[in-house]
């Protein structure tokens, strides 16, 4: 089966400015030759130290920056650009503050037909409100962002990137800056959409309990340069269904693998450095 | 009703009744309401009584009591000189202050659509910027005469500066997250401008606008007094040349209350275009 999302040794360098002086062009190394196969329908959760590359790595799949080099591929294609099969759920929430709850989700309906029709503006309002419902936002259609909590504008961004039904969703750290609560809550109901609808999600987060939480598989990046540690296979079938999974034995010990190779990866990186 | 996020509506709900809130609200608008009023008719009563009872009879003469100006006024009125001068400055600040907004608004969305244009024009913006528009008074008299030319080119001149100011600064000000989220969203790069960067730089662009208006109008005025033959500058010149002070004083009144009115309307005006923003509490 062609994966979903494949990755084929992709880096990633961004031009800098280096030391004091501002005339003196460097490179920094974000990823370095990074290969992963998600399959259709995977919940992948990509964990790594701040700066390690996630959301590097993330702008790549949106297709917001093109690789340096390595090649970025969606059903066995390279990609070209953002597209209709990916919806992005930003880390902070990025709606447009001068439409209101309703009118954010209508707005990638009004950019590009969906499923090849262009809906009317009463079938775009109906969509929204549907996906609304869907992330629990009912009767919340018109307010405007600054009018929600961080929880609801999240939501709404979630509705937002679900509403012309991509077949993958990429998520930066979707629920960061939320309190525990609401993040609970929202993992939960991530999980939910996510078997409602099949689709295949990207979770980016640098909570290792989350990761190992919603991910069927945890990626690990090191950190700079951002290279794939390990990808760790999750067997947690009750995942959402209530109860309390994260003192569940099995729980414990993946939070603890994924947390070694995370630290294993800090003290490679002291070693190298004490090296060089 | 989920009132939840609306701060305060939350303890309402914990309060038996509605009635002593809505009452107590009431009161307190009125309280503000007579508080913020209070320095005004303080003022008016100042210049009411201070002439009668402080002033000797001579130099009374230039400081009327506010009755004797509202006689005069109310003259003015019944005879049509307020006005024809009134609509003769409004004419001028209203063609002024519509070049201004059209020219600063173009101009603003293109200086900050193309980096070239902008480094090459800000140095010379940035001069004319800081030059007074009322040191170039002379100039304009000199170069477009007394007419109505001169007139609404200075106006036009004064009201641009903010508004292109304004509008660049609004396009400058677009978060760059909102434009990464709209083009995974599905806009091209052709349509980026009218679905992200023009919605998201309103606000900025009418407090530009707002700005504009206020200096038209304090513009306006000036070159009126200069040189013209209507307008409330001219009437206020006019009536200190001829010693027809309380008709002077009558004229500053009314240019104050037309200020009031226009910044009023472009203030409503702002908040109607900016109501998605957050309230700066
Ligand atoms: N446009 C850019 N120009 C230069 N350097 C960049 C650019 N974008 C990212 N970087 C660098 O690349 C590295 C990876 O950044 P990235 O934002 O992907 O990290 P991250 O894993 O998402 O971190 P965090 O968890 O803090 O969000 C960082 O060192 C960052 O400084
Ligand atoms: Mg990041």
């Amino acid at each position: 089966m062609t994966p979903k999302i494949s990755l084929r040794n992709v880096t990633k360098r961004f031009p800098v400015r280096s030391g004091a002086d501002a005339s003196a062009q460097g490179t920094l190394t974000a990823l370095d030759d990074v290969s992963i196969d998600v399959p259709p329908g995977d919940f992948l959760a990509l964990v790594g130290p701040s700066g390690s590359g996630k959301t590097t790595l993330l702008d790549l799949l949106a297709g917001l920056t093109e690789p340096t080099s390595g090649a970025v591929l969606v059903d066995g294609t390279p990609i070209t650009g953002p597209g209709q099969d990916r919806g992005v759920v930003f880390q902070q929430y990025a709606l447009f503050p001068w439409r209101t709850a309703l009118a954010n989700v209508t707005f990638p309906l009004e950019n590009r037909p969906v499923g090849g029709v262009r809906l009317t503006r009463a079938q775009r309002v109906q969509r929204a409100r549907e996906h609304l419902e869907l992330v629990g936002l009912r009767g919340f259609e018109d307010r405007y962002p600054h009018e929600l909590s961080g929880g609801m504008k999240q939501r709404v961004a979630i509705a937002r990137s679900l509403a012309y039904r991509p077949d993958i969703l990429l998520m930066d750290e979707p629920f960061g800056a939320l309190d525990a609560q609401t993040r609970e809550q929202l993992q939960d109901e991530l999980l939910r959409i996510w078997r409602a609808t099949g689709t295949t999600i990207l979770f980016i987060t640098h909570d290792i309990d989350e990761a190992v939480y919603l991910g069927t598989r945890v990626a690990v990046l090191s950190a700079r340069p951002g290279r794939l540690q390990a990808v760790v296979e999750t067997e947690l079938p009750h995942r959402g269904h209530g109860g309390d999974i994260r003192s569940d034995p099995r729980f414990v010990r993946l939070r603890h693998e994924v947390w070694s190779l995370l630290h294993g990866g800090d003290r490679l990186v002291a070693e190298e450095r004490a090296v060089a | 009703m989920s009132a939840a996020v609306v701060t305060g509506a939350a303890t309402a709900a914990s309060r038996p009744a509605a009635l002593p809130r809505l009452a107590r609200r009431v009161g307190r608008t009125a309280g503000r309401t007579v508080w913020g009023s209070a320095a005004i008719v303080l003022f008016l009563a100042v210049w009411e009584f201070a002439p009668t009872f402080l002033l000797t009879p001579a130099t009374r003469v230039f400081l009327p009591p506010l009755h004797v100006v509202l006689a005069a006024g109310w003259q003015l009125t019944l005879d049509g000189q307020l006005e024809s001068n009134i609509a003769a400055s409004l004419s001028r600040a209203a063609s002024g202050f519509a070049i201004a907004v059209v020219v600063g608004v173009a101009a603003g969305l293109l200086i900050a659509s193309y980096r070239r244009l902008d480094a090459f024009l800000s140095p010379l913006l940035e001069l004319f910027r800081n030059t007074a528009a009322l040191a170039l008074l002379p100039v304009f008299t000199l170069l477009l005469g007394i007419g109505e030319t001169s007139k609404i080119t200075m106006v036009a001149y004064a009201a641009f500066f903010p508004i292109l100011l304004n509008t660049i600064a609004g396009v400058r000000g677009v978060d760059p997250l909102l434009i990464r989220a709209a083009r995974t969203l599905g806009v091209g790069r052709a349509r980026l401008f009218a679905k992200v960067v023009l919605p998201a730089a309103v606000p900025t662009v009418f407090t530009g606008i707002r700005m504009g208006g206020a200096a038209s109008i304090l513009v306006l005025v000036a070159a009126e007094m200069v040189g013209a033959k209507a307008g409330l500058g001219f009437l206020i010149v006019n009536a200190q040349n001829s010693f027809l002070i309380p008709d002077m004083y009558a004229g500053i009144l009314a240019i104050a209350l037309i200020g009031l009115a226009v910044n009023g309307l472009l203030v409503a005006l702002e908040r109607r275009f900016s109501r998605w923003r957050a309230p700066a509490v």
